[in-house]
C-alpha cells in the first residue's frame, strides 16, 4: 500500500515527461494515492502505539540504506494532506499552463518523493526523498514563476542545500555514535548518546528543519519562494513542503531526543512565541497580498513550534491537526489570491478593491477569501482555531507567557487579514477598470473543496483530533518521563 | 399529547437560524439575478418565526419545572473532554423567545427597511447567523462555548457592519468593530485558558461551585491569578457590551443597515452583559475585578449618556445610550445584583429596541439621520412620534413602564447596602439619559420643518408594523415582569428619587427643545465641552495615537528589519561568497607545484593542530 502511495505518481510522472497523458491523466494519478490514503484511514488502528502497515527490504545493506516503510497517526495525516494538496494543486492550474505534462509530471513527482518522505522508517531513505522533492520544486519555481522566479529559485535551493548539510551531518553523526551503527529509526540505541551530543544533534537537526519549516530567523526564502511562485506551486510549497520540515522535526527532534527536547523546550516556546509575533507584525506591513498570506505562514509555525516545545499530550495533538489545518487554510489562500492575481491582473493591496461587488467583482472569491482569513485568524467553528486552541490550551500550564504572546499573535493576524479584506473585497469597485474575465466553475471546484473541509473539521473536530492522539500521548509520556528523570538526577547532585 | 419533545428538542432552535442562514447564502448574486433578492429573506423571517414558536412552546412547557440540561459532544482529546451544554431553564428559554422574537421584529422591518436593496441574501443571511448564536449563547451553559460563540458573533457583525461595503465610512467601521471586539475576545480567551487548570471545567455551574469551594477556604488560588483571569474574563464583556475603553466600535457600527442595528442595540450587545451575569460568581473573588467591573460601567455610564447629547447624528445619540445602559448593567453586577441585571437586559432591550426602530421609520424617507435637519414631524409622522415617546417612557424611569420598576429596585437595593456613590450614578445617567431622548424628540419631532423633513409621510406598513408591535410589548413591559416574577415588592418602593430624575431630565429637554416660542440658545460659551462630548472625548484620536500608531509603527520596523538584517546578513553571505569565488578563480595557475606546496602546508598545519 505504502509503496504504491510513493511509485504511483512517481512511475505516472515518468509517463507524463514521455508525454503521455496529460491533464486528465495527471488528476487521474494524483486522485488515486488520495483514494488509497483515504482507505488507510479506514483500517488504521486508533489504539496502537507503534508504527502499522510495516513494509521493510534490504536494499544496500553495507551503507545501511534500507527501504523500511511504516505508518502512524502523524504519517497518516500528512499522506492525506499530500494527497489532497497535490490534487487540488493539479486542479487549481490553468489548463493552458505551458508545457502542461513537465508541470503536471513534476507534481506528481514531488508528491510521490514527499510521501517517501512521510513514511520512511530509514534515516538515509528519508535524506534521499526529502532531496528529491527539491529538484522538481526548484524547476516549478523556476520555470512557471514571475519576474524574480530566478532569484526565488535559486535563494530556496540555497537555503535547502544547507538544510541538507546540517540533515546530513546529523544523521552521519547519529549512525557514526550508535553501536550498532544504523539508520534504521527503531534500531538507533539513543542511550549511547551522552547529553551534550543530543543536544548538539537535535540543535542540528532544528537548524535543518527550520529552514524548510521554516523558523524566523532561516525564513527570508520564503515570501520571494511562495511570492514569486504559480498559485498551484504556492500551494504546494505552503501546504505540503512547510510539512516536511514539521514532520522532520517533530520524527527526528522530538520523537528520537526527548530528553535533548525537554531541556531545550524553554528556549523552543519562547522561539515560538518571537516567530509568531514577527511573523504577524511583518505581514502587516506588507504591500502585496501573496507576501502577506506568505508571511501568515512564518507566524503559524511559531504555534507549531510553541506546541512541540511543551508536549503536552493536548498540544502535541494540536500541533499535528495544526499541520493539517495549515496546509487546507494556506492552499485555499493562494488558490484564491492566484485567482485574484489571474482575473484583476495585481497583487497590490493599493490597487486591489471592492471585490464583493456582486455584479462586476469577484463576490464568491471575496466570500472564500474572507472565510480564508478568517480560518488562518484562528476564529471558531473553522479548522484553524480546533488546532491552535489546543496549541494553546496544551501549552498553557508549562509555557503560561509565550501561550498569552501566541493569542496576542493571533489577534495581530486578524489585523492584516482585516487589512487585506477591506483592501481587496471592501470599498468601491472602479467602474472604469472593472471589466474583470468571469470566474469558471473549474477555477471554483478547489477552493470550494478546501472551504468546506475548513468548515467541516472546525465544526466536526473529532474527524480530525483522534487520528493522531495515541502518537501525541505516547510521546508526551516519553518526553514527560525523561524530563523527570533530569529533574531527579538534578535534585541527586544538588542534595 | 406529551409536548415534552418541545423541551428536548431545544437544541434546534439556534440550527433553525443557522439554516436560514446556509438557505439565504444560497442566493448567490447569479440565483439573485433570476429570482430577484426577496426570497432568501422571507425564508430567514419564516423560520425565525419558527423558531420563536418552538421557543414559545417550550417555555410554556418548562415554566415551573426544574432546569435541564441537555449535553452534545463535540471534542475529545485526553482528559480534555468538551461537550455543548444546553441548559433549558426559563431563564434561558425566555432569552430565546426575545431574541426570535426581535428577530422576527426586525426581519419584517427589514422587508420595508431593504426594499429597494439587492443585497438581501447576505443581509438576512447575517441576521440568522445572529439569531442562531445569540440562540446558541442564550442556552450554552458553558463559558468555553460562549467564547466561541461570541468570537462568531465578532466575525458577524464585522460583515454586518460592513454591509455597505461601498462606502469608506463603513469600510473603516467594521475593520474598528471587528478589531475592537476581537481585543475583548482574546483577552477573554486568554483567561478561558487560564481558568481551567485552576477549575477543571468551564461549565458555568462548575464555575459557580468552584468559586463557592474558594470562598469556603476548601480551595486555595493564587489571588494574584484570579485577579488576572477575572480582568481577561471581565474584557470580553467590555468588548461586547461597548464600555470604555473598548466602546468606539458601536459608534462607528452605526454605519450598518437599520434592521441591524435594532438587534445589536436590544440584544446583541447584551450577550456580553449575559456572560458578564453568568460569571458574577468568578468575579466576586476578586475585590480587584469587581472595582474595575464598577468603575469601567460607572464611567461608561455616566460618559456615555453625557456624550449621547452632543450627537448630531440620530443614531449615534442612541447609540451611546447602549453604552451607558450597559455601564448600568455592569454596575448592577459588580454590587451582585444580578437579578436586576437580567430584569434591566429585558425591559433594555424592548424599549431600545422600540427607539430604534420609530427613529428608523424617520431616517429610511428622510434620507438622512442629521438631526440638524430633521424637525416639526409631530403633524405628519404622530404614530412614529408616539412610538418614539413610548420608547423613552419604556428606557428611563417613569412609572409604571417596564425600566421604572428595575431601575427604581436597583437603586433601593444600592441605597440599602449604603453604595450611594454607584446609586448617584444610576440617578445621574437616568436623569441625562432622559434628557438626551427628549432632545432627540424635539428635534425630529417638534420645532419647525427642516430642509430634510419638508416632505416626510409615515412608511409603508412593513415597518411600522413591527414598530407598532413593538410599542404594545414595551408597555406591556410590567405585565411580562410580573409574569417572569422580576417585579419588585411594590410596597414601600422609593418610587420618587428616580422618577423625579427622570422628570427633572425630561423637562428640560422639553423646555430646550420642545418650546417653539423660545429662542434657540447660543451653545458658543459651552462650545469645547460640545466638542469635547461630540467627540467622545477625543477616544478616537487618543487610539490612534497611541495603539495603533505603535502596531503600525512596530510592524513596519519588524518588515524593514527583515528584508535589510535578516534578509541583508543571507545576501551579505552570498555576496561574499561570490566575491571569493572571484579572487580565487585567479589562485588557479595551473603550477603543479604551487598546488603540492598549498598540500604540504596543509597536512603540516592540520597535524600540527591535532596533536
Amino acid at each position: 500500500m505504502l509503496s504504491l502511495l510513493i511509485g504511483l505518481p512517481m512511475v505516472g510522472s515518468l509517463g507524463l515527461f514521455l508525454g503521455l497523458g496529460g491533464r486528465r491523466l495527471a488528476i487521474v494519478l494524483a486522485g488515486i494515492p488520495l483514494v488509497i490514503s483515504l482507505l488507510l484511514f479506514r483500517d488504521f488502528d486508533l489504539q496502537a502505539t507503534g508504527m502499522q502497515w510495516l513494509e521493510h527490504r534490504d536494499w544496500i545493506p553495507q551503507l545501511g540504506l534500507n527501504y523500511s516503510l511504516g505508518l502512524d497517526g502523524l504519517s497518516l495525516l500528512m499522506l492525506a494532506l499530500n494527497g489532497l494538496i497535490t490534487l487540488i494543486a493539479i486542479l487549481t492550474t490553468e489548463p493552458e499552463v505551458k508545457r502542461p505534462n513537465l508541470f503536471y509530471g513534476l507534481i506528481l513527482l514531488m508528491s510521490g518523493a514527499v510521501n517517501g518522505a512521510f513514511t520512511t522508517q530509514n534515516l538515509i531513505l528519508f535524506f534521499l526523498f526529502y532531496e528529491l522533492v527539491l529538484i522538481p520544486i526548484y524547476l516549478l519555481i523556476s520555470i512557471w514563476g514571475s519576474n524574480k522566479r530566478d532569484y526565488a529559485a535559486i535563494k530556496f535551493l540555497i537555503y535547502t542545500a544547507v538544510s541538507a548539510v546540517f540533515l546530513l551531518g546529523a544523521f552521519l553523526a547519529i549512525y557514526w555514535i550508535g553501536d550498532p551503527h544504523s539508520f534504521e529509526l527503531a534500531e538507533i540505541p539513543i542511550s549511547d548518546f551522552s547529553p551534550a551530543v543530543q543536544t548538539l544533534l537535535l540543535l542540528a537537526l532544528i537548524v535543518a528543519f527550520g529552514i524548510k519549516m521554516p523558523l524566523i530567523p532561516f525564513h527570508t526564502w520564503l515570501p520571494d519562494a511562495y511570492g514569486e511562485s504559480s498559485a498551484p506551486v504556492a500551494m504546494l510549497l505552503g501546504g505540503v513542503l512547510s510539512k516536511l520540515g514539521t514532520y522532520g522535526l517533530f520524527r527526528f527532534g522530538l520523537q528520537l531526543w526527548p530528553q535533548a527536547w525537554a531541556d531545550l523546550a524553554g528556549i523552543l516556546a519562547w522561539w515560538g512565541a518571537v516567530a509568531v509575533l514577527s511573523g504577524a507584525l511583518a505581514a502587516i506591513a506588507q504591500k502585496d497580498i501573496k507576501r502577506m498570506v506568505a508571511y501568515s505562514s512564518i507566524g503559524h509555525m511559531g504555534y507549531i513550534l510553541l506546541g512541540m516545545a511543551a508536549a503536552t499530550p493536548i498540544s502535541l495533538t494540536g500541533v499535528m491537526v495544526q499541520m493539517v489545518a495549515h496546509g487546507l487554510i494556506l492552499a485555499l489562500l493562494f488558490d484564491l489570491v492566484g485567482l485574484v492575481e489571474r482575473k484583476v491582473g495585481t497583487r497590490d493591496l493599493d490597487v486591489l478593491n471592492g471585490l464583493l461587488n456582486p455584479l462586476r467583482g469577484l463576490p464568491g472569491i471575496s466570500a472564500l477569501l474572507i472565510l480564508g482569513g478568517m480560518a488562518s485568524a484562528g476564529i471558531p467553528g473553522l479548522v484553524g482555531f480546533v488546532a491552535e486552541f489546543l496549541i494553546f490550551q496544551g501549552s498553557y500550564s508549562d509555557f503560561p507567557l509565550p501561550t498569552l504572546i501566541g493569542i496576542l499573535g493571533t489577534g495581530l493576524t486578524a489585523v492584516y487579514f482585516v487589512i487585506l479584506l477591506n483592501r481587496t473585497c471592501f470599498g468601491k469597485l472602479d467602474n472604469r477598470t472593472a471589466y474583470y474575465p468571469s470566474v469558471q466553475g473549474w477555477e471554483r471546484i478547489p477552493g470550494l473543496i478546501l472551504a468546506g473541509l475548513i468548515l467541516w473539521f472546525g465544526i466536526q473536530p473529532m474527524n480530525l483530533v483522534k487520528w493522531p492522539q495515541q502518537l501525541a500521548f505516547t510521546l508526551s509520556t516519553q518526553v514527560a518521563q525523561t524530563h523527570t528523570v533530569i529533574l531527579a538526577e538534578a535534585s541527586e547532585v544538588s542534595g | 399529547m406529551n409536548w415534552n419533545w418541545l423541551v428536548t428538542s431545544v437544541w434546534m432552535i439556534p440550527l433553525y437560524a443557522l439554516l436560514a442562514w446556509v438557505g439565504a447564502l444560497l442566493w448567490s448574486p447569479g440565483i439573485t439575478r433570476r429570482t430577484g433578492p426577496r426570497p432568501a429573506g422571507y425564508l430567514n423571517a419564516l423560520l425565525s418565526l419558527v423558531a420563536l414558536i418552538h421557543s414559545v412552546g417550550a417555555l410554556i412547557v418548562i415554566w415551573g419545572q426544574p432546569a435541564q440540561v441537555i449535553r452534545i459532544p463535540w471534542m475529545q482529546v485526553g482528559d480534555l473532554v468538551l461537550e455543548l451544554p444546553l441548559q433549558v431553564s426559563t431563564v434561558t428559554l425566555g432569552a430565546c423567545v426575545l431574541v426570535t422574537g426581535l428577530n422576527v421584529v426586525a426581519q419584517v422591518y427589514g422587508f420595508g427597511y431593504m426594499e429597494m436593496d439587492w443585497g438581501w441574501a447576505r443581509f438576512f443571511s447575517l441576521l440568522g447567523l445572529f439569531e442562531g448564536g445569540m440562540c446558541a449563547l442564550a442556552l450554552c451553559d458553558s463559558l468555553f462555548f460562549s467564547y466561541i460563540i461570541l468570537e462568531i458573533l465578532t466575525l458577524g457583525t464585522y460583515l454586518l457592519v460592513g454591509f455597505w461595503f461601498n462606502q469608506p465610512l463603513v469600510v473603516t467601521g467594521a475593520r474598528d468593530a471587528f478589531l475592537t471586539k476581537r481585543i475583548g475576545d482574546l483577552l477573554l480567551l486568554m483567561g478561558v485558558i487560564a481558568l481551567y487548570p485552576l477549575t477543571g471545567s468551564w461549565d458555568f455551574e462548575a464555575l459557580a461551585a468552584w468559586a463557592e469551594s474558594v470562598r469556603a477556604g476548601a480551595v486555595s488560588v493564587d489571588p494574584g491569578l484570579i485577579t488576572l483571569v477575572g480582568l481577561g474574563l471581565l474584557a470580553g464583556s467590555v468588548g461586547k457590551c461597548a464600555q470604555f475603553p473598548l466602546h468606539l466600535w458601536l459608534d462607528e457600527a452605526m454605519e450598518g443597515p437599520i434592521p441591524s442595528t435594532i438587534l445589536r442595540n436590544a440584544v446583541v450587545v447584551s450577550t456580553g452583559a449575559w456572560v458578564l451575569i453568568r460569571l458574577q460568581p468568578l468575579y466576586a473573588l476578586s475585590p480587584t475585578v469587581l472595582a474595575v467591573m464598577l468603575t469601567l460601567g460607572g464611567l461608561t455610564a455616566v460618559g456615555g449618556s453625557l456624550v449621547a447629547l452632543a450627537q448630531i447624528d440620530a443614531k449615534r445619540a442612541l447609540s451611546y445610550l447602549v453604552s451607558a445602559y450597559m455601564g448600568l448593567v455592569f454596575v448592577a453586577v459588580g454590587t451582585g445584583h444580578t437579578q436586576q441585571a437580567y430584569a434591566l437586559l429585558l425591559t433594555y432591550a424592548a424599549a431600545m429596541a422600540l427607539l430604534v426602530m420609530s427613529i428608523g421609520t424617520v431616517i429610511w424617507n428622510s434620507i438622512t439621520q442629521d438631526l440638524r435637519y430633521l424637525g416639526g414631524l409631530w403633524s405628519r409622522r404622530p404614530i412614529s412620534g408616539l412610538c418614539f415617546l413610548t420608547g423613552i417612557a419604556g428606557m428611563v424611569a417613569l412609572p409604571p413602564f417596564g425600566s421604572f420598576w428595575v431601575l427604581t429596585d436597583l437603586w433601593q437595593q444600592l441605597v440599602e447596602s449604603g453604595q450611594w456613590l454607584w446609586a448617584g450614578v444610576l440617578v445621574f445617567t437616568n436623569g441625562i439619559a432622559a434628557l438626551g431622548l427628549t432632545r432627540v424628540f424635539g428635534l425630529v419631532w417638534a420645532g419647525k420643518p427642516q430642509q430634510m423633513s419638508e416632505r416626510s409621510p409615515e412608511v409603508h406598513w412593513p415597518m411600522m408594523l413591527p414598530t407598532t408591535a413593538m410599542m404594545g410589548v414595551t408597555l406591556h413591559m410590567p405585565m411580562i415582569l410580573a409574569a417572569l416574577a422580576l417585579l419588585p415588592a411594590v410596597d414601600g418602593i422609593p418610587a420618587g428619587v428616580m422618577t423625579a430624575s427622570s422628570l427633572v431630565g425630561i423637562t428640560l429637554g422639553a423646555w430646550l427643545y420642545l418650546n417653539p416660542e423660545r429662542q434657540a440658545v447660543d451653545w458658543a460659551f459651552l462650545a469645547d465641552w460640545q466638542d469635547l462630548l461630540a467627540n467622545d472625548f477625543y477616544t478616537p484620536k487618543l487610539y490612534r495615537a497611541s495603539v495603533v500608531f505603535a502596531v503600525r509603527i512596530i510592524s513596519e520596523i519588524t518588515a524593514l528589519f527583515d528584508r535589510y538584517v535578516v534578509d541583508g546578513l543571507v545576501n551579505l553571505t552570498s555576496l561574499a561568497v561570490l566575491a571569493g569565488g572571484q579572487v580565487l578563480k585567479y589562485t588557479n595557475s595551473g603550477q603543479l607545484q604551487v598546488y603540492l606546496l598549498t598540500i604540504v602546508i596543509a597536512v603540516a598545519v592540520i597535524s600540527w593542530i591535532s596533536l
